[in-house]
């Protein structure tokens, strides 16, 4: 096996802002992140959809570069940016030729330093987050499926259990002391880690990183909300109106281990044996063999995260679109079937070992790219800005693959009989509207 | 630039330090005695390599029988061989730690993979197997034309492909690129024999193109390729027909009627060039600075200003035979009189007043940084490869790339705009509830309405 070792560098700056960098100089490019610690899970009360709103915020003007100033001089560098809005993170990245590499870092550091916006800039936003909400869900066939529909049938707690994308009367009651706040409260440099990947010397990336950071003010470490959830006692349901397409859809959750602890690794394992691809056994069973559902996908934090970009509870989830000849209760009859025989006969190692091949193949291919043509290295950053600020160990990416190349196929039956229980899982059925004459 | 003063205090931008080289990668070119020709990259990042067989033919080549029946012949390949059942591919595939995904679009067909170095040899053996001896299973072919069918169903509730469906087959009529999907009873009525004839003909190595990018010694894996690919036979193919294209008179408007969209999906077109026309880049960079990247006229407009739309684009899209120009945003049902304005506004601007220095500066800047970002990545380079490659532009396409791309002007860009944003002929395309948008569509003219099926309502 190939033992990985990605150079990783990390250190912290007198005002908390941690620092990794990751040097390649294959080619003169550079992929640069800065990360808080902050998603939409603990957004304010009566503000749901603000964790994402205020990423729009964050490109709106900082104190020394205006509206549309980080755009035009990421752009006008040769470089593309974006960021994006998580359960736990929200992260702002560029990959730019490399000579762009200083003129980003000054772009981060600015709106790290103030945010300069004003209500005309809210009210743009606003407006164009909902257009956003009505692209993705409220104007296309299984919009949000599921990834809006299981967290309020799964959770109790409303950190979990809210809108993420936002309600729109929480959009419209949003206002600019709550933006200044929510940067006053989360945007501290203690709260964030800065990610330098490629081309760049470790000592010269360091160097810009003081130059340009090192003078923001520290802030308060916010204090960390509650997320925890209470123990699970009932299988929970739900139903949704599917209001355009055509088929049932059914998104099966199980409350999923903890990163990091033994039965983690297992269950990553297990949730390959579903739903890895063609030859997953969810698949393979129900869309190949059965012919019962037409589509079948899933995974572990799935479909807006992944195995290692959460810090709090999540689902395991099966997502199916079957036929409408079958009913949703035999759809999900046939799927316990599967699920009952991995925890009647398990695993044999000639399935886990492929399993382990594939696994490892996804993680490098997630290393080099992750996110698209333009955005080298994307997956590296989103894995080392986790591991900073979840665990405070970056180099937890040359290392983490070992966990989950010595699982036993005895821990994958284990961790299926624990987790894969009746009462431990929530189901959401998109129900297609019925439909009057055309 | 580089040695410009520092500044202690954090309010002037970094200029920009001297930029190093793009240094491409050696690439083997070479044409198998069979007629496959093959294009090799190092790239060693990862210990994987990626991979794209593609057959120059497509749907177009067959459309005469029925839509999107190469689409199915590689969806179907890759379901059972002489010598591997489906469930055996799809297990093979994962031992080897690959994916592997086949499909065709108007005018190619492809089999990508990807996988461990550790195991390429085995799979370019499944490769070479699926492009040889696929058998065409009669049970696979019938779940395969389920699932189309069930998908297709849901495409047409889809605004997106209700838009381009329209859009396409306004600009290009009865010619294949009109249409970009089948009927649920064209698919009803696909045969097996109809697979295995488009496969017999068109998946040969005197029309086929391999291009592998990854951590290999091009001169080893050269000899893997001519192992796993030498013996297979069949010369080049015949191209696809390239009937007449209907006229485009006027401006036109078509509405497509959606019931209970709450937003509006705009998509306006016209006709424009292929990759290989003199003035392709010239169109590149008139619509980067139009709608083509995040800092472009048409962003700015209609979203950064106006908050009418998230995700407005433009994009110049070239096929082999012909091109289109598109440029498409979903928006508020009430804004769609308004936001047509500010694309019509915005399109004019760049046809009557030419572009400034500092705005032509940062696009071509932006046009070669993206360029070199995409060679960072073994896909991003395999699909660079790809493009030089399988339109058979000149050799040094990509390595001249960024230069004539800095050698462009003002005048280049008025010029494509003149020819390309043809403003007076753009059919615009309105996807959405018809009793909340069809007065604002009748302001620019006369609507042609359609339900989602396709079928003229008036």
């Amino acid at each position: 096996m190939t033992q990985l070792n990605i150079p990783v560098e990390s250190m912290a700056l007198p005002n908390g802002l941690r620092v990794v960098i990751s040097p390649d100089r294959t080619a003169p490019v550079a992929t640069v992140g800065v990360y808080y610690n902050i998603g939409f899970r603990i957004e304010p009360r009566g503000r749901s959809g603000f964790a994402h709103l205020f990423e729009h915020m964050m490109f709106q003007g900082s104190a020394n570069a205006g509206k549309m100033m980080h755009i035009k001089l990421v752009n006008s560098s040769g470089g593309v940016l974006n960021g994006s809005t998580h359960y736990d993170v929200t992260n702002y990245y560029e990959s730019v030729p490399s000579n762009a590499l200083e003129r980003v870092l000054w772009l981060e550091a600015d709106r790290m330093r103030a945010l300069k916006v004003d209500d005309e800039n809210l009210r743009n936003q606003r407006d164009v987050v909902k257009e956003e909400v009505r692209v993705n869900v409220l104007n296309q066939p299984y919009g949000g499926f599921p990834w809006l529909d299981l967290p309020p049938v799964a959770y109790r707690n409303w950190s979990n259990a809210h809108n993420f994308y936002g309600d729109f009367d929480d959009l419209d009651a949003a206002n600019l002391d709550d933006v200044q706040k929510f940067f006053k409260t989360y945007y501290a440099p203690s709260n964030a880690v800065l990610l330098i990947l490629g081309d760049v010397d470790t000592d010269e990336a360091i160097g810009l990183a003081e130059r340009h950071f090192a003078s923001i003010p520290s802030g308060p470490q916010p204090t960390p909300a509650d997320i925890d959830e209470p123990p699970q006692i009932d299988e929970r349901r739900g139903v949704v109106e599917e209001k355009f397409g055509t088929l049932p859809g059914i998104a099966i959750g199980y409350q999923a281990p903890r990163r990091l602890t033994p039965e983690w690794y297992a269950a990553a394992m297990l949730d390959h044996a579903f739903h890895g691809g063609r030859s997953g056994r969810v698949y393979r069973r129900l869309v190949l063999e059965q012919q019962i559902a037409v589509d079948a996908e899933g995974g572990i934090h799935y479909p807006v995260g992944d195995l290692f970009d959460y810090n709090g509870p999540t689902l395991m989830v099966t997502r199916l679109l079957h036929k409408p000849e079958y009913s949703a209760d035999q759809t999900i009859a046939a799927y316990d079937q599967i699920l009952d025989e991995m925890k009647e006969k398990g695993i044999a190692a000639d399935e886990l070992e492929p399993i382990k091949v594939k696994f490892r193949s996804n993680y490098f291919s997630n290393l080099e790219g992750g996110h698209g043509p333009s955005i080298p290295r994307y997956g590296l950053m989103h894995l080392l800005a986790c591991f900073t600020l979840f665990d405070n160990e970056p180099s937890l990416v040359n290392t983490i693959l070992d966990g989950f190349m010595q699982v036993t196929p005895s821990e994958v039956q284990s961790v299926a009989q624990k987790l894969l229980t009746r009462h431990n899982r929530s189901i959401v059925i998109r129900q297609p509207a019925k439909k009057g004459a055309a | 630039m580089a040695s410009a003063p520092r500044s202690d205090t954090p309010s002037a931008v970094p200029p920009l330090a001297p930029a190093r080289p793009v240094i491409w990668p050696p690439r083997v070119h070479r044409t198998l005695s069979n007629g496959l020709e093959v294009v090799l990259v190092e790239s060693h990042g990862i210990p994987k390599f990626t991979g794209e067989l593609f057959f120059r033919s497509g749907n177009a080549v067959v459309a005469a029988q029925a839509p999107g029946l190469a689409d199915m012949t590689a969806t179907v390949a890759r379901t059972g061989t002489q010598r591997r059942t489906s469930r055996q591919i799809e297990e093979d595939l994962r031992r080897m730690g690959a994916d592997l995904s086949s499909g065709a679009g108007a005018d190619n067909s492809v089999i990508s993979f990807a996988g461990l170095v550790d195991f390429s040899n085995e799979l370019l053996g499944l490769v070479s197997e699926l492009a040889q001896r696929a058998i065409f299973p009669e049970d696979e072919f019938e779940r395969e034309r389920r699932q189309l069918v069930e998908g297709l169903r849901i495409e047409r509730t889809t605004p997106g492909f209700l838009a381009s469906e329209r859009l396409r087959r306004v600009l290009f009529g009865a010619h294949p690129y009109g249409t970009i999907s089948p009927t649920e009873e064209q698919v009803t009525h696909y045969r097996v024999e109809q697979l295995k004839d488009f496969y017999q003909r068109y998946y040969r190595p005197g029309n086929a193109l391999l291009v592998m990018v990854g951590d290999f010694a091009p001169e080893k894996m050269l000899a893997e390729i001519e192992t796993a690919f030498g013996a297979w036979t069949g010369g080049p193919a015949e191209g696809a027909p390239d009937p007449a294209l209907p006229e485009l008179q006027s401006r036109r408007v078509y509405l497509v009627h959606l019931p209970g969209s709450v937003q509006t999906q705009l998509s306006i077109g016209n006709r424009a060039i292929t990759r290989k026309d003199p003035d392709w880049l010239r169109l590149t960079l008139a619509n980067s600075i139009y709608g083509g990247a995040f800092n472009s006229r048409l962003v700015m407009n209609i979203r950064e200003e106006k908050g009418y739309t998230y995700s407005p684009r433009s994009g110049a899209h070239p096929m082999r035979q012909h091109g289109y120009f598109s440029i498409g945003a979903a928006v508020r049902n009430d804004v769609v009189a308004a936001a047509l304005k500010e694309i019509f506004y915005e399109i004019d601007r760049m046809r009557s007043t030419p572009v400034g220095e500092d705005e032509l500066d940062d696009a071509r800047s932006y046009l070669t940084g993206v360029f070199s970002l995409g060679l960072a990545t073994q896909d991003g380079l395999a699909g660079q490869l790809a493009t030089a490659t399988l339109e058979k532009l000149p050799d040094d396409y990509l390595e001249t790339y960024r230069e004539r791309v800095l050698k462009l002007t003002s005048a280049d860009v008025l010029d494509a705009a003149r020819k390309y944003f043809d403003s007076e002929h753009a059919q615009i395309v309105i996807v959405g509830d018809r009793a909340q948008i069809e007065a604002q569509a009748a302001q620019f003219g006369a609507p042609e309405v359609y339900d989602a099926q396709g079928s003229r309502i008036q």
